[in-house]
């Protein structure tokens, strides 16, 4: 009895290898009239407090982008009493440059992306796959920075990419933007973790055939680990969106700022329904991003939970 | 065929050797990490503890022994400020910390529309924070007619003076930075849930348990590693807070947001004629020193109470 | 025959980039960078900057000017200022500008203004701000304000209140400001609180009412903050706030926050520097037609207007020749139409060309004969409201200016931005207690 059961659980997991057939509620559970009610009114408070708090804000900005100060201001929940004001797009466009900004924030997003890839990916090789003698005091080197919040380094660290002893200094350079998010010892403990579980038979089969390392590199090592990929991309990416700190001081030339540092510049030289415009125009491209690649999002975000400890 | 790293190291080590046995290649590999950490990361940590003991203006420095560490510990704004952050960190604890473990398992047990639910939660974290912040501060105008007085107007609440009182300026505070990051960790949440293994269950029904029992003796324990995780980044993210205090209040109303992170930034970077940043690596350093302690003691207290 | 395909292809390229670096460096000209405007600034005001570049290039053709966006401000000065990223020309406060002498930081000018020929023009109170202890002058003071109080005709129709009787008391200012407040739901008064403006005000405030907050003895320093002056400026606050609630319900506004919130029509009337006109217009949409300014009210017989300003410096790190001709573009941009009638008819005309506001209400840096010959060349170019104005005009010749506190002056700012936050949101602040600590604090900055 026990043996076909458990079969048929075995047969069913197999079925559906993301989702378990159950959870805390079983199908007996759901059965239930109170569950079922209880289902419903989990379901209304989860669209009732979900759509307000996760949706609203996005969709009163939204309204407001087209709102004229006055409204926004005397009577903020109500819809355009004095009628839509599509002038703060086009002034918030032109006056703010939203635009130009916006593309200097992509830039910065770009860069973050290549240069934390490859930064990520080649020591992860190095570390899991080609494994020096020195690999293991690399490692806890990587791991130990870890432990040490990045407020320690915040000043020192300005000011060697300020006024660096040797070379020019980066202020107001993408460069000294990107190169400090490189040095992130959570990706490259994800991208080495990673490494590690590959196969090693395949690296030697790769070996005796007379590949060498960057052969092995490139051709094998990369292909299979798109997923790693992936989740580093997500992280790099977004984590150069929402950085504002390091930014503000590096670029302190309007002309290479990102929209994050700009804004909040200007905030009180901008009318306030423009500078709603501008704020709605900065949010479009993050929420199209997300809701185009949601699944990526949403599986990097969680791979978080996935590593126990 | 390459030798095994074991039967390399018997070998006489020359540069010969370590160049045939692809030092070269790893060497090249390493490269950009090692630099990047070198000039990024390994030493400015160094620096910021040599740092601590100079008193520099960009051009020059000289070395001042304990000075930095006393005038901090000084500072009349420093106990505000510590206070300050740990209020923060509490109130977040409180309030942001529960929420998110709620919705994920009410989540987790919808059949339809978990995607939906899903996207909708995460949608303020990909709100780029600058925004979120500039937005909540006008939704916090405390004027009747502001976007939150006028709501709790509707259900009979007066206006509330949000950050323009020393008394609820943290506190709202503390309500956009949870709206920004609850997303987030009702995503983890919910990856942790799918892997918490169905038979356990199965079996806490056999024995009877009805649903809250089963989260109780369950649900619960199963996520306790990714809890116990999640509630120390918590906490080192709260003490660590910058973002929030600096776009809405700039430290005030008198003082009252001013949060260490805030307080190192104001010695860094806010005086126009050159920062004192021997005492802003100071203050740094001390702080470091607290999580890592912090860090440290929740470590091997976990331990005791986890499964792995 | 590979090695000399090699030589020759790399021959080629060595010729090539000598060339070319030949030709970036050996245009001739002096590149200038000079500061222009704040953030915000319309595109009318680069038109205007635009044209006089131009103008300054055709008279001086081996100089070429690139204006840079350039704004006052703590991190971003010091830092780049260590880094050379700094415009090659810039202005910097008053009160910074003694700091920033001593670090060295600052350019030696006497010779060059001696060579310019009008040293001995100057406001002597205005050329002690950019002496140094040895005698040298290390700035060119470019313009100065006093404070003075501004207030939107607009509001002042709508409470019922006549925008050509602006109050002259603090007691009519409160009068006036509950008015203002009963009547449209804006905040009559308000103050700034917020990023040293806070300090700055209350000083102002507290020199309207016969106190200063620094007492200088020979060499040492004494802070005074705690003075009967600064407590009724604080008491007043305190007042205007919890009894007649007449401040609105924002109370952290720094200076870009309140122009922003008068210029919207939200604030009946607040202080600030007598120059903020142009800025209000340019940078911050003020409509000119509702625009007031009077005197700020003064009490007792101690009573003083707070003054201050700006200077035009050099950055001291560069080389000779790029010094030369930035001496040249202060000169030319910011001396010129203040000592010469066609200088300063032509600086008018081009900046009315862009809708610039031309004749706003300033301290002169030069002595008062200058000054009022000046404003008699540009009298066909106002295009500010001036008898919008005539409240300022008429008064302010009557009142004793002071400059500000010189010791550690922005750190003191700060802290008192607090005391004056802290009086707005709590009702039961202690001014004495708050003010005693202040001048410990600030006593404890002056001693070093």
């Amino acid at each position: 009895m026990t043996a076909k059961v458990t079969a048929t659980r075995v047969d069913k997991r197999r079925q559906d290898v993301d989702a378990p057939d159950r959870g805390i509620l079983s199908v007996f559970d759901r059965r239930k009239p109170a569950v079922r009610v209880g289902m419903g009114v989990v379901h209304a408070v989860l669209i009732g407090g979900l759509v307000f708090a996760g949706l609203g804000p996005i969709l009163w900005l939204a309204k407001a982008a087209v709102t004229t100060t006055q409204d926004s201001i005397q009577h903020p929940l109500a819809l355009w009493p004095s009628g839509i004001d599509w002038a703060n797009l086009a002034q918030a466009w032109t006056d703010v440059e939203v635009g130009h900004y916006f593309l200097n924030t992509l830039i910065l997003a770009a860069g973050a992306w290549v240069t934390q890839i490859v930064v990520a990916t080649t020591a992860g090789y190095g570390l899991a796959v080609l494994r020096p003698a020195y690999a293991k005091v690399v490692n806890a080197a990587v791991l130990a920075t870890l432990f040490i919040p990045s407020v320690v380094l915040l000043v020192p660290l300005y000011i060697s990419v300020v006024r660096p002893a040797i070379g020019i200094s980066l202020l107001n350079n993408y460069w000294g933007v990107w190169l400090p998010a490189t040095a992130n010892a959570f990706t490259i403990v994800l991208v080495t973790r990673f490494f590690d579980n590959l196969p090693r038979e395949i690296f030697e089969a790769a070996r005796t055939d007379g590949a060498g390392p960057f052969r092995v590199f490139w051709s094998i090592v990369l292909p299979m680990s798109r997923p790693i990929l992936g989740v580093v991309s997500v992280f790099a990416i977004i984590a150069s969106l929402k950085d504002y700190l390091w930014p503000s001081l590096i670029l302190t030339e309007p002309d290479v700022q990102s929209l994050g540092v700009r804004l909040p510049a200007i905030q009180s030289f901008v009318e306030i329904d423009v500078l709603l415009a501008a704020l709605a125009i900065a949010t479009t491209i993050p929420i199209a991003l997300f809701l185009a690649f949601q699944r990526v999002f949403l599986r990097s975000a969680g791979l978080g939970g996935a590593v126990k400890g | 065929m390459t030798a095994p790293a074991q039967l390399r190291r018997s070998r006489r080590r020359t540069p010969l050797t370590w160049l045939r046995g692809g030092g070269l290649s790893n060497l090249l590999f390493l490269a950009p990490m090692l630099i990047v950490f070198g000039l990024y990361s390994w030493g400015p940590i160094v620096q910021t503890v040599v740092m601590s003991f100079q008193k520099t203006n960009l051009i020059t420095s000289h070395f001042v022994g304990f000075d930095n560490f006393v005038n901090v510990l000084e500072d009349p704004v420093l106990p505000t400020a510590v206070l300050n952050t740990l209020y923060f960190a509490l109130l977040a604890l409180i309030f942001g910390f529960p929420l998110p473990i709620l919705l994920a398992v009410l989540m987790s047990e919808v059949r339809r529309a978990k995607g939906f639910y899903s996207a909708l939660a995460y949608l303020p974290v990909v709100v780029p924070p600058v925004v979120a912040v500039l937005l909540w501060k006008f939704f916090f105008d405390a004027s009747p007619n502001g976007v939150f007085n006028t709501m709790l107007g509707w259900i009979g609440i007066a206006p509330q003076p949000w950050l323009q009182n020393q008394a609820t300026a943290m506190p709202s505070l503390v309500l956009e930075a949870t709206w920004a990051a609850a997303g987030g960790s009702i995503i983890i949440y919910l990856a942790a849930l799918l892997s918490v293994p169905p038979e356990l269950y199965d079996a806490a029904e056999v024995d009877g348990a009805g649903i809250w029992r089963k989260v109780w003796h369950v649900t619960l324990p199963q996520l306790r590693t990714v809890i116990f995780v999640m509630l120390i980044l918590q906490v080192l993210a709260t003490a660590q807070v910058f973002l929030e205090p600096f776009l809405f209040t700039a430290g005030g109303p008198n003082n009252a947001t001013v949060t260490v992170l805030l307080l190192i930034y104001r010695y860094a970077f806010q005086n126009s004629l050159g920062g004192n940043y021997g005492e802003a690596t100071a203050l740094s350093l001390m702080l470091a020193i607290v999580l890592a302690i912090l860090s440290f003691v929740y470590f091997r207290l976990t331990k005791r109470w986890s499964t792995t | 025959m590979k090695s000399r395909k090699v030589i020759a292809a790399a021959a080629a390229f060595a010729t090539i980039a000598a060339l070319a670096a030949c030709t970036s460096g050996g245009s001739g000209k002096t590149e200038l960078r000079v500061a222009t405007f704040p953030p915000g600034a319309d595109a009318a005001a680069y038109e205007a900057f635009a044209a006089q570049e131009a103008q300054f290039e055709e008279e001086n053709p081996g100089i070429d000017i690139i204006g840079v966006e350039y704004e006052w401000k703590g991190p971003t000065f010091a830092v780049q200022l260590a880094a050379g990223s700094l415009p090659d020309v810039f202005t910097v406060p008053f009160t910074d500008a003694k700091t920033l002498l001593e670090n060295g930081q600052l350019m030696d000018v006497t010779d060059e203004i001696a060579a310019l020929g009008y040293t001995d023009k100057f406001n002597p109170i205005i050329l002690d701000a950019v002496t140094g202890d040895d005698g040298h002058l290390y700035g060119f003071p470019r313009q100065a304000y006093a404070m003075g109080l501004h207030y939107n005709r607009d509001l002042f129709e709508a409470a019922g209140l006549d925008p050509d009787s602006p109050p002259t008391t603090w007691d009519e200012v409160r009068e006036y400001a509950k008015q203002i407040s009963e009547a449209t739901g804006k905040a009559g008064f308000m103050e700034m609180t917020i990023n040293n403006t806070g300090g700055w005000q209350l000083v102002a405030a507290s020199a309207a009412r016969g106190g200063f907050i620094q007492e200088v003895n020979g060499d040492t320093t004494t802070s005074t903050i705690n003075n009967p002056g600064t407590v009724a400026a604080l008491e007043y606050l305190h007042d205007l706030r919890w009894e007649d609630n007449s401040l609105g319900s924002n109370f952290l506004l720094g200076w870009g926050e309140i122009n922003q919130e008068f210029a919207a029509g939200n604030i009946g009337m607040y202080t600030s520097g007598s120059d903020v006109y142009t800025a209000l217009v340019r940078d911050f949409g003020l409509n000119p037609d509702s625009y007031g300014l009077t005197v700020i009210p003064t009490e007792g017989d101690d009573a003083k207007v707070l003054g201050g300003g700006d200077i035009a410096v050099v950055s001291p790190s560069i080389d000779d020749a790029t010094r030369a001709a930035a001496v040249k573009w202060i000169d030319w941009y910011y001396m010129q139409k203040l000592l010469n009638e066609d200088a300063a008819k032509k600086d008018a005309e081009t900046l009315v060309a862009s809708g610039q506001a031309v004749g706003t209400p300033v301290l002169p840096v030069l002595d008062q004969e200058t000054y009022e010959q000046g404003r008699e060349w540009i009298a066909d170019y106002i295009n500010v409201p001036l008898d919008q104005m005539s409240g300022f005009f008429d008064g302010i010749f009557e009142q004793t200016p002071v400059g500000e506190p010189k010791s550690h002056t922005q750190e003191i700012y700060a802290l008192l931005d607090s005391v004056v936050q802290a009086v707005l949101t709590d009702e039961n602040a202690d001014i004495d207690a708050l003010l005693t600590q202040a001048d410990e604090q600030a006593q404890a900055l002056i001693d070093g």
